[in-house]
This record gives C-alpha cells, sequence and structure tokens, in this order.
C-alpha cells in the first residue's frame, strides 16, 4: 500500500515535471536563440518573462480578452520591448565583449523589473480563468488549464522549428548562428537578423512568462524567480541550441519536481544550479551541444 | 576599361597595417588568374580587399568599370563577384542543400532552378543533400563552398586557397571542376600554395611578394622560368 503511495507521488511528479519542463522550454528557446545569434546571455529575459506576464495580465482582466489572444499580446509587447531594449541599450555594449553585454543585461533586467514594480505595485496577481474540475485518472491529477498551457507550449515550440527549418527567414538566421561573416557575404543582412531574434526570443520570454503565471500567480519577480531555471534549461542543453533548450528544460523541469520527494520545496532552486554545475563539470558544451539547430 | 581592375592598392587589417603596398592587378572576363607567393605575401588580403571584407586605404578597385571600395560584401556578391574564403567557408550544421539556398540568398527567385543545376554539375553534393555540412570530406566541403558561391550566377569567382587541406587525388578534383566552371565563361581568381597545380590550370599568374607584384605574364611562361621553378616549384 506504500509503495503503491510512492509510486503514484513519483509519476504525480514526473507528469507535473514533464509539464513545467515543456512550459520553461519556451523561454529557454528564447534565452537560446538570442545566444545563439548575438553570442551573449541575455538575462533580461527576467524582466521580458515579467512584462509579458502583466501584458497578458493587462490584455485578460483588464481588457477581458480570453487565454489564447491575451498570450498572443504577452508575445507581441514582450517582443517590442526586447526590440527597443536592445536596439536602444544592450546594442552599444556589444562591442565591449559578451561579458560586458552580459552584465549590461543584468542592469537592464533590474531597471524593466521595476519599471513594471512602479506601474502595477508588489501584490500578487492572478488571471481571470474559469474554474474548473482538475482531471482525475489512476490516481493522477491534472489541471485542464495546465494541459491548456501545455498544448500552448507545444505549439509554440513546433512553430519555432518549423520557422527555423523551412523559411528563409529562419534559415537565414541559423546561417548567422553558424557562421555571422559567411552569412553576411552571402548576402543575409546581420542587423536584420539580430533585431528578429531580439523581437522572438523575448517575445517568448514574455509568452513564457504567462505561462509560468498562468499556473500561480504574478508579481514584479515572476520573471527573476524562473531565470534560473531558464538558464540552467538553456546550459543543461547547449547554449545556443533550440533542440537543447528544449531538452535541457525538460531535464529542469522534471529535475525540480523529482526533487520534491526528498527535499523541502524551499530548495528546489538549487536544482537548477546543481544541473549547471554537473553540466559545466562533466559536458561543458551542453547536452545537444552548442549547434543552433 | 577592363573587367576587373585594381590600380595602386594599400590595405590591411588594421589602419597602420600596410600588407599590400601598392598593388595593380586586372582579370579579364573569362579567363582564370593565379596568385602564387610566399606566406604574408598578401594573396588572400587581396582577394578580402575585393570581397569588400576589407576597405583599402588607398587605390581604386573596380568591377565592371563599378567602384567596388567601401561597398558592403553582400552588394558585391550581388554585382556578380562571388568570394570563396579558404576556411569556414561552409555552415556546417545546416545540410547541403540548405548552404546552397542561403548561396543563392540574393536571388531568392532563382534559388530552385539553380539549385538543379547546381546539383547536376556536382553529383557528389546532389547525393548527399541532406546530409549536415559538417559531415562532409575535406574536398566535399570544398566543392559544396564553391557550390554556394555559384548560386549566383557569378561572372567573377574568388578562391582562396581550395585545395589546403587536401590529399592530392581530391586536389586534382577539385582544380577538375575549377576548369569545368571557368567553361562556363566565369572568371577565377585561385589564390593558391599549390603553385606548380595552379599554374597549370590558370591562363594568367601574378607572384606577389612583400605586398607587391614581383611577376606577372602568361601561366605556361612563368611556370617554365627558372627561377619561379627554384622558388616555387620545387625544382
Amino acid at each position: 500500500m506504500r509503495e503503491q503511495r510512492v509510486l503514484t507521488q513519483f509519476l504525480q511528479l514526473l507528469l507535473n515535471g514533464a509539464m513545467a519542463g515543456t512550459i520553461l522550454a519556451v523561454p529557454a528557446i528564447g534565452l537560446t536563440v538570442i545566444f545563439a545569434v548575438l553570442r551573449f546571455p541575455n538575462f533580461a529575459v527576467a524582466s521580458h518573462a515579467t512584462i509579458g506576464a502583466f501584458a497578458g495580465y493587462v490584455a485578460n482582466v483588464s481588457l477581458g480578452l480570453p487565454v489564447l489572444p491575451a498570450i498572443v499580446v504577452a508575445f507581441l509587447v514582450a517582443g517590442l520591448v526586447g526590440l527597443a531594449s536592445d536596439e536602444l541599450i544592450l546594442k552599444p555594449f556589444r562591442a565591449a565583449g559578451f561579458i560586458t553585454t552580459a552584465i549590461g543585461s543584468i542592469a537592464l533586467t533590474i531597471a524593466l523589473e521595476n519599471v513594471v514594480r512602479f506601474m502595477f505595485g508588489n501584490e500578487l496577481r492572478g488571471y481571470d480563468l474559469p474554474l474548473m474540475r482538475d482531471w482525475r485518472f489512476a490516481g493522477l491529477r491534472v489541471g485542464p488549464q495546465q494541459v491548456e498551457n501545455l498544448a500552448i507550449a507545444l505549439a509554440v515550440t513546433a512553430a519555432i522549428f518549423a520557422f527555423l527549418a523551412f523559411t528563409r527567414a529562419g534559415k537565414a538566421m541559423r546561417a548567422v548562428a553558424d557562421n555571422p561573416t559567411l552569412a553576411g557575404i552571402k548576402g543575409v543582412n546581420g542587423e536584420t537578423i539580430a533585431r528578429t531574434v531580439s523581437f522572438v526570443g523575448m517575445g517568448l520570454a514574455g509568452l513564457g512568462g504567462m505561462l509560468l503565471g498562468l499556473d500561480t500567480s504574478i508579481d514584479p519577480l515572476t520573471g527573476f524567480r524562473a531565470i534560473l531555471s531558464i538558464f540552467a534549461a538553456a546550459v543543461v542543453g547547449g547554449l545556443g541550441s533550440v533542440p537543447g533548450a528544449v531538452v535541457g528544460a525538460l531535464v529542469v523541469g522534471i529535475g525540480e519536481e523529482l526533487s520534491l520527494l526528498i527535499l523541502s520545496p524551499n530548495y528546489r532552486s538549487a536544482v537548477g544550479f546543481l544541473a549547471i554545475l554537473l553540466v559545466l563539470t562533466v559536458r561543458p558544451r551542453g547536452i545537444l551541444g552548442q549547434r543552433a539547430y | 576599361m577592363g573587367f576587373l581592375n585594381v590600380a595602386g592598392v594599400v590595405a590591411g587589417y588594421t589602419a597602420a597595417d600596410e600588407i599590400l603596398k601598392g598593388l595593380d592587378f586586372t582579370v579579364a572576363a573569362g579567363e582564370i588568374v593565379c596568385v602564387i607567393g610566399p606566406n604574408g605575401a598578401g594573396k588572400s588580403t587581396l582577394l578580402k580587399a575585393i570581397a569588400g571584407l576589407l576597405t583599402p586605404s588607398r587605390g581604386a578597385i573596380t568591377f565592371k568599370d563599378r567602384s567596388l571600395v567601401g561597398v558592403l560584401p553582400r552588394d558585391i556578391t550581388r554585382l556578380g563577384v562571388a568570394y570563396v574564403p579558404q576556411e569556414h567557408n561552409v555552415f556546417p550544421s545546416m545540410s547541403v542543400s540548405e548552404n546552397l539556398e542561403i548561396g543563392g540568398y540574393v536571388a531568392p527567385a532563382r534559388t530552385a532552378e539553380r539549385m538543379g543545376q547546381v546539383l547536376a554539375r556536382f553529383p557528389v553534393l546532389a547525393n548527399k543533400r541532406r546530409h549536415a555540412a559538417r559531415t562532409l570530406s575535406g574536398g566535399e566541403r570544398q566543392i559544396l563552398a564553391m557550390a554556394m558561391a555559384l548560386m549566383v550566377e557569378p561572372e567573377l569567382l574568388l578562391l582562396d586557397e581550395p585545395s589546403a587541406g587536401l590529399a592530392p587525388a581530391a586536389a586534382e578534383r577539385l582544380f577538375e571542376e575549377v576548369r569545368a566552371v571557368n567553361r562556363d565563361k566565369v572568371a577565377i581568381v585561385l589564390v593558391e600554395q599549390n603553385a606548380s597545380e595552379a599554374l597549370a590550370v590558370a591562363q594568367r599568374a601574378y607572384i606577389l611578394v612583400d605586398g607587391r607584384t614581383s611577376r606577372t605574364g602568361q601561366a605556361r611562361a612563368l611556370a617554365a622560368d627558372p627561377d619561379i621553378r627554384r622558388i616555387f616549384l620545387g625544382g
């Protein structure tokens, strides 16, 4: 009987972890595509996740839009802020090297987070979601909203893969990630690709921020709390690799949930650190290496 | 005026750095010109200056009477001058056909048609069109790099040491392909360490020493010259 309960708990955590990991993959892809093209870890993914979560909140709660259109708003607003913040603030840092730019992105994320705090205050806010009973099967529970979030995350990930594999802009982006000088000779405009990647990458961060918030609540620290897991997912899979970000997100998502079997939830974020530490020690290029695609 | 004219070009990797020290160089339409010389003579620098990757501090470069100085590399590609770097000349994580597609990026409307022609010309690439470029052998990779350049139907092809690092048989095949490409009226500038092969393929040759032209003339005559045989051809 006791074994049965432990097994059910294990399966429940595994299920939760797989769902959390699929959602985590969205902002992790954002971080990794920006790294693949612009060659620096953009920690401002944190504040853009928060901005997306709040933009979606305004669309959902203030304007009364359903979740799906609100998610599109989250993507667009975070993407546009990402485009502007990269163009105006981070671009001038890039000539000074990737460490300076990465530190600049930390400063940017703190500034943007405080703009959100100034506008919305510190309290927790929840989305306007219909109340629904959890589904149960074989002793496991799953919320309909969680399943919807999972479906959105899967659809977005599939769309990104299709974009990179089949479109001219997606292939140009991979070419720049592979060899920016050669891509320039062949006619790809690196500036346009940099702008596209800032928009799409930060848009994904914002969409991911809202998906994370749909499950719980949001506040100005929503993105900051998630950034370690997002960064860990990208590093574990191999910074710059899109399939790597998906694999890394699943590893970190499942790892964080399974850690609850032996650790108090307070130590959950240690899993992210541990994953980064392990990967950097054993396989510094990440599980799938640094291939863009 | 000629096809490609380089006159009095001074260029290097920084403003103070002069690798080319007033170089004169011409290419006529449809010919193969090889450039040989010791390491550091400025052979690759010359190609980079023509391709727009370096801006000369002095001198003029014109292609069909149009100045190339200060023009972006991608716009030079559009004008019909295709440059193939010595290294890092393919996109390793992308498939052969995706590499060709990016090769033809400036002319998207013609990509499908050109891809068919290029794959028909290089069956070795057609057989591996779905393979990632990083899985190709050294010789196949050089052929892919040249095929990518041909996707824009260039009038002038700039090849930077295409045979470097290749086994003799692979280098031989590559020079065969260079001749075949030239038969379609594509002019070629061939920078080479492999002087005897390069002189055998080319119609005219330049010997660069220390950023200047040391000798120039018909490739066959230079190949027969005792001094040049001694220095570059090993006897």
